[in-house]
């Protein structure tokens, strides 16, 4: 039970707590990622604008959220609360865009500044503030709170004024979650008409489930079936678990309606005595605060493993693309040593070069056929493994746009035509270099071109390194493809190894990582020790 | 599908013969009567039995119509379909002819929806087909089906008042309005007249959830073929209410949707229904209700803002004649403004154009939904570009250029030592006899190595693959680049083949005209310097004449001479050799050409006209296009069917 004192360690470990929830992180697109983003933000802004202040400052005064479906008399219900004007009313939906915030003018400073709700730019209205205010406030553009206060409410009472749950306009649906995410007590409002509509029945589930205080006030009741409505909405309440909750009946007025009239005080006379009962009776304050505190404590426990678990769906998801990747390279490395042993270089153009060397072909002419048809193995190896990728990609629902890269094949061409040339110019820095020694050195060109074939070969080659052992001696020649074959597995390992990292780099760049799961777990147990 | 549209016929037929039985039962709850009860009974049971059969068929019944409808459609028998389809009217004509019938461009949008789900079973999964199914099974069904008759359901919130709406309409109470929410739990019909039982099992609606009018109080004759189908509530808690709502709406011919000053926003509506509906706007009708809740003139700022709200949603209105959605406020409980609808219904039920109108709806919106699997981005097809540049690859593949160029030298050296003069070769032939054997491959290669490129290959084969499919959509490439693959498989083996065959002639390169000709005066040059030679050998040893000067000049020609032929020759042969080269270069490269298209871009082309086949098939179902008539059998069968009843069409529509 939380005691209504204020406890550090307590406040520590809900802050630790709140670090990790916002560092959890969900970038790809998994069927479950949506939901976990949403369950994210609303987890922050229960820590933010309610745990957190509230523990902080138990003797706060009581914030009231009024929400319900569009139409149904939220307003027109606060402002008979309050007993003046306060937000407007009207038949257009959704009427109210703006939040309105009315209290004691006494407690205004608890909510002028950004204790809770720290994302809405307050709006103070001094009292008997015209309608340029008003316009002011909603010219504003950004999400604002309008601050209104009332001598006629008790002190420690805050009455807030959401916007509709189930209203077209989404940012409003938006704002009313966050709003209420901030309550004390929740007032869902609802009418004769839509008592069995099922957004607002959704809105009570939560409810129930976050074990908030919760009252429910049937509103626009035509007064000839209040007894019937009632009785069937009660009836529907229990079936729902939610026998228990106060139950307020509001019947339907002219006044309902709007156009600024406000309810007869005997209308509302009963919720109004309920709220202030909580605000100043000490043991049903205290009650009906610890009840959502420990409610939002309680669901806790069921809704960060939810959130360890997205973020551990989230790590194996990217797991599993970078399994898909390195098994794409690893496939065709593999292929590419196959073929560079069974000489598939020496194919094509280079073989006809071969063939007519040295009669009809120099040694410079041989060796650039040689380099580039390595080239044009490497790379057909490259977009072979990318098209396996994108392949796998396609089939993950996780990849996403990751899949749609710019096609960049002419860059990965020319990455591994320069790594292959490259590979060319150590080779014949390692053939000068060998032939340094030698009293009659041949042409080192020549060299180069017969030991680039050699390697590169395989059994078609053959001759040429018999004819590289019978110009150089058979112990240079051998030393020669030796340094030459690591040389080039090397170069080789390193092209394809650079093409699967640039494949990586977006994935990597999001940087999903195991921990987060283990981190949010470890917070809530330590936030379970100090409760 | 064909026994369920006789036995729905027959019910239809059996009709009129049991309503005059029960003249004094407007209100006929049925088997409330003692005998006419009996008729309507067996009526009753024939429908019951009708509507059984129909979801049996998987006509369109409930969730399980998917699967079912999936199955109707994957049977892989066109022609079946087909001749059920073409044997209907026939059936038909021998009862009633009161079928429905479309005008001729739904028709043929009907037909080329239909040709085009055929061509693309084999492309497409049955998912994305399923859609255009239902559509052309709806189109079908409905066909079958009273045209005189209109079904319009009374769609809503819950609380909205569509049933006190549905009993304003029908003149009597007959659908339980209540405070208890939600009210009403399953939809319940209302015929103005006769012969729309088939209609009525088609929703799957029991005999006993039938009633009628009361009679006598609407004078209006143009209401007679209106069918009021009140739904219950789409947005309670109650989910099955939801799942009844949303198969019936895909039934109906038009809507109404009631909305409520409180209610008219809600986010369930406008997304879940409206804005999915929006291209039904002319077969929808929006009714603000409950306008006696609204004080003053507040009616016109609701009204105004909901017509805001719709016009966001995308749906046409239909304001100054345009076509559209009706929008209207009325207060069903006071009667204020009901008249205005039972206007704008009897004439929208009148003009009897309500069904096909629905249908081309739901076409266009099937098509809509078609169209990223349809439709490309730009032009598709191979440019000639891309053909040119796949004939090079495989041309480099083979190494046509190398060969071609040593091919060149090749004849270029051998006619340099043809050509050349005897002394220098006597040197060649000494410096290789000196050297050893240094010929680096004397042993000629093996036949049955691999001589094409295999990365080279497929390299080009996936290019153009990639290239075919640019801006095509999914499947299509899917299908076009799989072709490609296949086409590449046995190609390098077809390449390494025909290299070795284009290799063969050359062996023995052909001789230019001149070259006996250069060769024997290669040999006069040096009978010149033997001549000259023995010649002056003679006058040493004085068997002829001292005359210095003649020998010396003629050794003198032969020595300078036989240098110049050689040149000579060298450079005369430069033009021939090139051309050698070029020429065997072409041949293998035309033959590696002819290789690449037969394998694979003759099966791309064919994959991409076929994709362009059914483009154009897409584009008849939108309708753009001015439609031809029956282009195969298949569409014949449908098409003579429907014109033969052309004459029934209402001129009104």
């Amino acid at each position: 039970m939380v005691t209504l004192d204020v406890r550090p360690q307590l406040l520590d470990a809900l802050s630790a707590l709140r670090d990790r929830v916002a560092a959890a992180r969900f970038p790809l697109p998994l069927p479950g990622a949506p939901r976990a983003r949403v369950n994210r933000e609303e987890l922050l802004a229960q820590l933010d604008d309610y745990l957190v202040p509230r523990l902080k400052q138990p003797e706060a005064p009581l914030l009231v959220v009024v929400g319900g479906s569009t139409g149904a008399g939220k307003s027109t219900l606060v402002n008979s609360l309050v007993g003046r004007q306060v937000s407007e009313a009207g038949v257009l939906r959704p009427t109210t865009r703006t939040p309105v915030l009315v209290c004691h003018p006494d407690d205004h400073h608890w909510f002028a500044g950004l204790r809770v709700l720290p994302e809405l730019t307050r709006v103070w209205v001094p009292q008997g503030g015209d309608e340029g205010g008003r316009d002011g406030a909603a010219k504003a553009g950004e999400r604002a709170l309008r601050v209104e206060t009332a001598g006629t409410l008790p002190r420690g009472l805050a009455l807030l004024d959401a916007p509709d749950i189930d209203s077209l306009v989404a940012e409003n649906r938006v704002l009313a979650a966050e709003l209420i995410c901030a309550a004390d007590v929740w007032v869902m409002v609802t009418t004769a008409a839509r008592y069995a509509d099922a957004v607002p029945w959704h809105l009570l589930r939560t409810a129930k489930e976050y074990d908030a205080t919760l009252v429910t006030v049937l509103d626009r009741v035509p007064h000839q079936v209040v007894a019937e409505v009632s009785r069937q909405y009660g009836a529907l309440l229990a079936k729902a678990g939610l026998g228990e909750v106060p139950r307020f009946t509001v019947p339907e007025l002219p006044e309902s309606t709007g156009n600024g009239g406000l309810l007869p005080a005997t209308a509302v006379a009963p919720l109004r005595a309920w709220l202030t009962h909580r605000v100043q009776d000490e043991q049903a304050r205290a009650f009906a605060l610890s009840r959502t505190a420990t409610g939002l404590l309680d669901s806790l426990n069921s809704r960060m493993p939810e959130l360890a678990g997205a973020v551990a769906a989230q790590h194996a998801a990217s797991v599993r693309l970078t399994a898909i990747v390195d098994e794409a390279y690893e496939r065709e490395q593999t292929r590419v040593r196959g073929r560079l042993q069974a000489g598939a270089v020496l194919a094509g153009g280079a073989l006809a070069r071969w063939r007519a060397y040295p009669l009809d072909c120099t040694a410079g002419e041989l060796l650039d056929a040689v380099v580039e048809s390595l080239g044009t193995v490497l790379a057909c190896a490259v977009s072979a493994a990318d098209r396996r990728i994108d392949d796998g990609w396609q089939r993950e629902a996780a990849a996403g746009d990751l899949v749609a890269r710019e096609p960049d094949g002419e860059g990965a061409d020319h990455r591994v035509g320069l790594c292959v040339r490259r590979w060319r110019r150590v080779l014949e820095e390692y053939v000068e270099e060998e032939l340094r020694g030698l009293d009659n050195p041949p042409e080192a060109e020549v060299v180069a071109a017969l030991l680039a074939t050699a390697l590169l070969g395989g059994r078609r080659a053959r001759s040429a390194g018999e004819v590289l052992a019978e110009r150089i001696g058979a112990q240079a020649a051998l030393k020669l493809r030796d340094r030459g074959g690591r040389l080039l597995s090397s170069y080789v390992e390193k092209a394809l190894k650079d093409e699967r990292e640039r494949r990586l780099a977006p994935l990597d760049a999001l940087d999903v990582q195991p921990d987060p799961q283990a981190e949010l777990i470890a917070a809530l147990s330590v936030l379970q020790k100090e409760r | 599908m064909t026994a369920v549209t006789a036995v729905t016929d027959h019910t239809g037929g059996q009709e009129p013969a049991a309503a005059p039985a029960e003249p004094d039962a407007p209100v006929a709850p049925a088997g409330s009567e003692s005998d006419g009860a009996e008729v309507s009974g067996v009526t009753e049971a024939v429908a019951e039995a009708a509507g059984h059969a129909d979801a049996a068929a998987g006509a369109e019944t409930g969730a399980d119509a998917d699967a079912a409808e999936e199955s109707a459609w994957d049977d892989g028998l066109i022609a079946r379909r087909v001749m059920g389809d073409g044997e209907r009217p026939a059936r038909e004509e021998s009862f009633q002819p009161r079928g429905l019938t479309y005008d001729a461009p739904l028709r043929a949008r009907l037909d080329a929806l239909r040709e085009l789900v055929g061509l693309s079973r084999t492309r497409l999964d049955g998912q994305t087909l399923a859609e255009a199914g239902r559509v052309l099974d709806q189109a079908a069904a409905r066909r079958g089906l009273s045209e005189r008759h209109t079904v319009v359901a009374v769609a809503g919130a819950t609380g909205s008042g569509k049933s006190t709406l549905f009993n304003a309409l029908a003149g009597v109470a007959i659908s339980d309005t209540g405070v208890r929410r939600p009210t009403t739990a399953a939809p319940l019909a209302c015929s103005w007249s006769d012969g729309a039982a088939g209609l009525l099992d088609r929703l799957g609606i029991p005999g006993r959830l039938r009633r009628r009018p009361l009679q006598g109080t609407d004078p209006d004759p143009r209401m007679a073929g209106l069918v009021l189908i009140d739904l219950p509530d789409h947005d309670s808690a109650a989910l099955e209410h939801r799942e009844h709502v949303e198969r019936m709406l895909k039934l109906v011919d038009a809507v109404i949707w009631v909305v409520d000053p409180e209610k008219y926003a809600d986010a369930v509506l406008h997304e879940r229904y409206l804005r999915p509906l929006a291209g039904h706007a002319e077969v929808t009708f929006v009714v603000l209700n409950q306008t006696d809740r609204l004080p003053g003139d507040s009616a016109d700022l609701v009204l105004d803002d909901l017509r805001r709200l719709l016009d966001e949603d995308g749906i046409a209105l239909g304001e100054h004649g345009e076509p559209g959605a009706t929008v209207l406020a009325l207060s069903a409980l006071t009667g204020d403004g009901v008249g205005e609808l039972r206007d704008a219904l009897a004439q929208f039920v009148a003009e009897r154009g309500a069904a096909a109108r629905r249908i081309s709806a739901d076409l266009d919106a099937a098509a809509r939904r078609l169209k990223p699997v349809y439709s490309a981005g730009r032009r598709v097809g191979l440019s000639e570009r891309a053909r040119e540049e796949f004939a090079d690859r495989l041309a480099e593949a083979v190494g046509a250029g190398a060969a071609g160029e040593a091919a060149e030298r090749a004849w270029r050296r051998s006619a340099n030592k043809a050509c050349g003069t005897p002394w220098l070769r006597l040197w060649r032939w000494y410096e290789a006899q000196r050297t050893g054997p240094s010929a680096v491959q004397a042993e000629s290669v093996p036949v049955d190595e691999e001589a094409t490129a295999r990365q080279r290959v497929e390299q080009a084969v996936r290019i153009v693959g990639d290239e075919a499919v640019a801006g095509l959509p999914a499947p299509w490439a899917q299908a076009v680049r799989d072709a490609a693959a296949r086409g590449g498989e046995g190609l390098p083996e077809a390449l390494d083949e025909l290299a070795v065959n284009a290799a063969l002639p050359a062996r023995k390169p052909p001789r230019p005209g001149w070259w006996p000709m250069a060769v024997f005066v290669q040999a006069l040059m040096t009978l010149l310097q033997v001549v000259g030679g023995f010649w002056l050998f003679g006058q040493v040893v004085g068997v002829a004449e001292p005359n210095l000067m003649a020998p010396v000049l003629l050794m003198l020609a032969g020595i300078v001479g036989g240098p110049c032929v050689e040149w000579a020759c060298r450079m005369a042969a430069r033009g021939p050799a090139r051309r050698y080269g070029q020429e065997a270069e072409r041949s293998l490269r035309e033959a590696a050409a002819a290789c690449g298209r037969q394998r694979v871009l003759d099966p791309v082309a064919a994959e991409l006209l076929r994709y362009r086949e059914v483009r154009e098939q897409y584009v008849r179902v939108l309708g753009v296009v001015p439609p031809m008539g029956g282009r195969s059998t298949a569409t014949g069968a449908f098409t003579v069917g429907g014109e033969r009843r052309e004459p029934l069409v209402p001129s009104g529509g």
